[in-house]
């Protein structure tokens, strides 16, 4: 594996993260190359939502959680006192498990993010930019004609990619996702598969997923958390034909979790 | 027997049948080889029911029927010994037989005392025969239905319809309570537009009841423009909401945005004892603390307050709303989905542009119609300005000057003495009317707009 070619955009060292005294991830270290899809697998409570939590300090929402450790984001420790994690989210978006469009237009949903950014300053530039953003996310020729109806009607597979542009609106580097396709049907999966692999190219996505399928199919690199530890990171096609880890031989197969 | 021992009565036969039935049923049950189709206690509520709500419903009957058929009963032996009385003059006689019927007064007219003592016979019958009848029909009933208990028989689904009969008599009482209260304000607003022609009332410019103490004094006629007083009403609410709303709102998002669970913990509770403040209290504070005081700051300014002013009424009555506005926001803010939050935080957004552009937009709908109630609550409010607004009706929008509200002249026309055919004191029940329709139109408002936008918004 000489495949140096890509650099790192996240770099994690010893993350720990506790809610109140209960421990969620322990000691973590992990790194994650830039304009690749890194998967994190394991079951339900290992810390893999947790730790992509932590990649842009949305756990600073959670009043009794800390985090320990240090993560770089090129470079910069994005846990010491400099950073604005308003600035920071900005750079790392992310999309959730339950598609969660706001209650407002589509076109207003994609300009949310640049209004609040100063991105686009008139509506000329703005319009480009909902256009380019839809267009990226696949979307476009589904909604062009009905940019003012309300977000919240489509469907859930359309929803989620709306998150999707609301996201790339603000020209993120970094997308996170958090089992973005579980409340999905296939089709609807199929098509975020799709889309996925057509934004690795100009973004860094990491994916938090149940679906070891869906991690084979669209992720390079693949963790394997377990009751809060890393177990195994790698290749994915490694991780998935030959692991180094008995527990990750188990997982894959379908012993546990 | 009286309304309260026939009721313990059957309250103890209907136990009594329930611990009979559920006992019997049990032992049937025990012996039986089929699966029962019920539990023992479901039979025993079920024998409960019948033996209690029939002579119940029966007992309510005759207790409001039974006077009521005795009283016409005696009107038409009143107006059969003397031809020549009124209407009135009759009601007055039988109020005088029944108070001496029942030793309250005394009288020495023979006739009199022949019907009074006719009276408490009359009475008495039929109370006897409410008693023998409530009882006959719960021991039978009670009787029947506790020595034929049969366990092939479902009564789980009887009980359940006995439940949801229960139910839907108690919806049914609170409506045709409401319908009876609207009832007798009708009635008694069409006596007095009977005196004095609606649209005067209704765009009436000038107020003046001017209420004679004595039926006999020398008064003028009064003037029963409502509008002033209209007027007032809207102008006091209007300042309380001006007070009450900002405050309440962004209280209300402070404390669900905000505020960390200790602070929530103590500023919460604090703001809810403003809610159990007596009107009362209020209205003394308004008149005698906030009303000089705006009083000492205007002349300070150069303005020339009265000391009733709208201003110190409102003002105070905005206070006693904001617990109610941000009680109701806070929960109307807390029920916006964290999803929307996170989304929003998510894509960079501070904490205040998410509750400004997501979450208030979110629970608009709901700030709407709790915005509406809290309106609702301020033109109905009594004390306060019957305390710190005054009684002058001035068509004026000036809140430096003595306004007077509708609550404050029903209270002022119906308290002391009055006469309840006269038109000054009919003139509330007018009044009572407008201020009833104007609440009503408002809530209707809020009812529609918070449906029409949260179906936009869901």
């Amino acid at each position: 594996m000489v495949d140096k070619k890509n650099n790192l955009k996240f770099k994690t060292k010893n993350v720990s993260v506790f809610y109140g005294s209960k421990q969620a991830i322990n000691k973590i270290s992990l790194d994650i190359e830039e304009k690749q899809i890194t998967a994190l697998i394991g079951p339900s409570g290992c810390g893999k939502s947790t730790f992509l939590r932590c990649l842009n300090r949305m756990n600073d929402v959670i009043s009794n959680c800390s985090v320990n450790g240090k993560i770089l984001l090129d470079g910069n420790n994005i846990y010491s006192d400099e950073i604005d994690p308003v600035l920071l989210r900005a750079k790392v978006g992310m999309v959730f498990q339950k598609p969660n469009p706001f209650p407002k237009s589509i076109f207003e949903n994609i300009a949310y993010g640049p209004r609040i950014h100063g991105i686009g300053n008139n509506r000329a530039e703005l319009t480009d930019l909902v256009h380019h953003s839809l267009e990226q996310a696949g979307l476009i020729d589904e909604v062009k004609d009905r940019l003012d109806d309300i977000a919240t009607g489509l469907s859930g597979g359309q929803q989620q990619r709306i998150c999707i542009a609301r996201a790339i609106a603000v020209n993120p580097d970094v997308i996170l996702m958090d089992e973005p396709c579980s409340a999905l049907d296939p089709i609807a999966t199929a098509k975020i598969e799709e889309l996925m692999s057509s934004l690795s190219k100009s973004y860094t996505i990491i994916i938090v997923t149940h679906s070891m399928q869906q991690a084979g199919r669209v992720s390079q690199k693949t963790a394997f958390f377990h009751m809060g530890d890393l177990i195994e990171y790698g290749e994915t096609p490694k991780i998935f034909t030959q692991p180094d880890q008995q527990k990750t031989q188990d997982y894959i197969t379908g012993r546990f979790g | 027997m009286s309304f309260s021992t026939l009721l313990l009565l059957i309250i103890a036969f209907s136990l009594c049948s329930f611990f009979f039935s559920s006992s019997s049923a049990f032992k049937k049950i025990k012996s039986a080889t089929s699966r029962p189709s019920a539990l023992p206690k479901h039979y025993g509520q079920y024998s409960l029911a019948w033996t209690l709500f029939p002579a119940f419903l029966l007992l309510i009957v005759f207790t409001i029927i039974g006077p009521i058929y005795v009283d016409n009963f005696f009107k038409q032996q009143i107006a059969l010994t003397e031809a020549s009385y009124d209407k009135a003059k009759i009601e007055l006689i039988l109020a005088m037989i029944k108070n001496i019927s029942n030793g309250s007064i005394s009288s020495d007219e023979p006739k009199i005392l022949k019907l009074a003592d006719e009276y408490s016979n009359y009475l008495s019958k039929i109370y006897l025969f409410r008693t023998l009848s409530v009882l006959l029909l719960s021991s039978i009933l009670g009787i029947i239905i506790s020595s034929n208990i049969n366990i092939l028989k479902n009564s789980r689904v009887k009980v359940e319809t006995f439940y949801r009969f229960l139910f839907f008599v108690s919806a049914v009482i609170a409506i045709f309570t409401t319908l009876g209260i609207i009832a007798s304000l009708l009635y008694e607003s069409l006596r007095f537009f009977a005196l004095y022609p609606f649209f005067d009332f209704l765009f009436g410019l000038h107020w003046a009841p001017n209420i004679a103490i004595r039926s006999d004094q020398v008064a003028a006629q009064g003037s029963f423009g409502m509008l002033p007083v209209l007027l007032g009403t809207i102008l006091v609410a209007l300042i309380a909401m001006i007070v009450a709303l900002p405050i309440g709102l962004f209280s209300a998002i402070y404390l669900a945005e905000f505020a960390s669970k200790r602070v929530r913990d103590i500023i919460k509770p604090t703001l809810e004892v403003l809610a159990g403040i007596p009107t009362v209290v209020y209205g003394y504070f308004a008149a005698l603390t906030a009303a000089p005081f705006i009083r000492k700051i205007g002349m300070t300014l150069g303005l020339d307050v009265s000391s009733e002013s709208a201003l110190a009424a409102g003002a105070v009555m905005g206070i006693m709303i904001i617990p109610f506005i941000s009680s109701l926001s806070d929960d109307i803010i807390n029920s916006v989905p964290q999803s929307l939050r996170d989304g929003s935080l998510g894509l960079g957004a501070t904490k205040a542009e998410t509750t400004i552009k997501v979450v208030l937009p979110a629970a608009f709908p709901g700030l709407v119609g709790a915005f509406l109630l809290a309106v609702s609550r301020a033109i109905g409010e009594t004390m306060i300005v019957v305390m710190a607004a005054g009684l002058s009706a001035n068509l004026t929008i000036n809140p430096l000057e003595t306004v007077t509200t509708v609550t404050v002249q029903i209270v002022s026309l119906l308290t002391g003495d009055t006469e309840f055919d006269d038109i000054k004191t009919l003139s509330a029940f007018g009044l009572g009317l407008a201020l009833f329709a104007f609440t009503l139109i408002l809530n209707v408002i809020a009812l529609v707009v918070s449906r029409r936008l949260s179906e936009q918004y869901d």
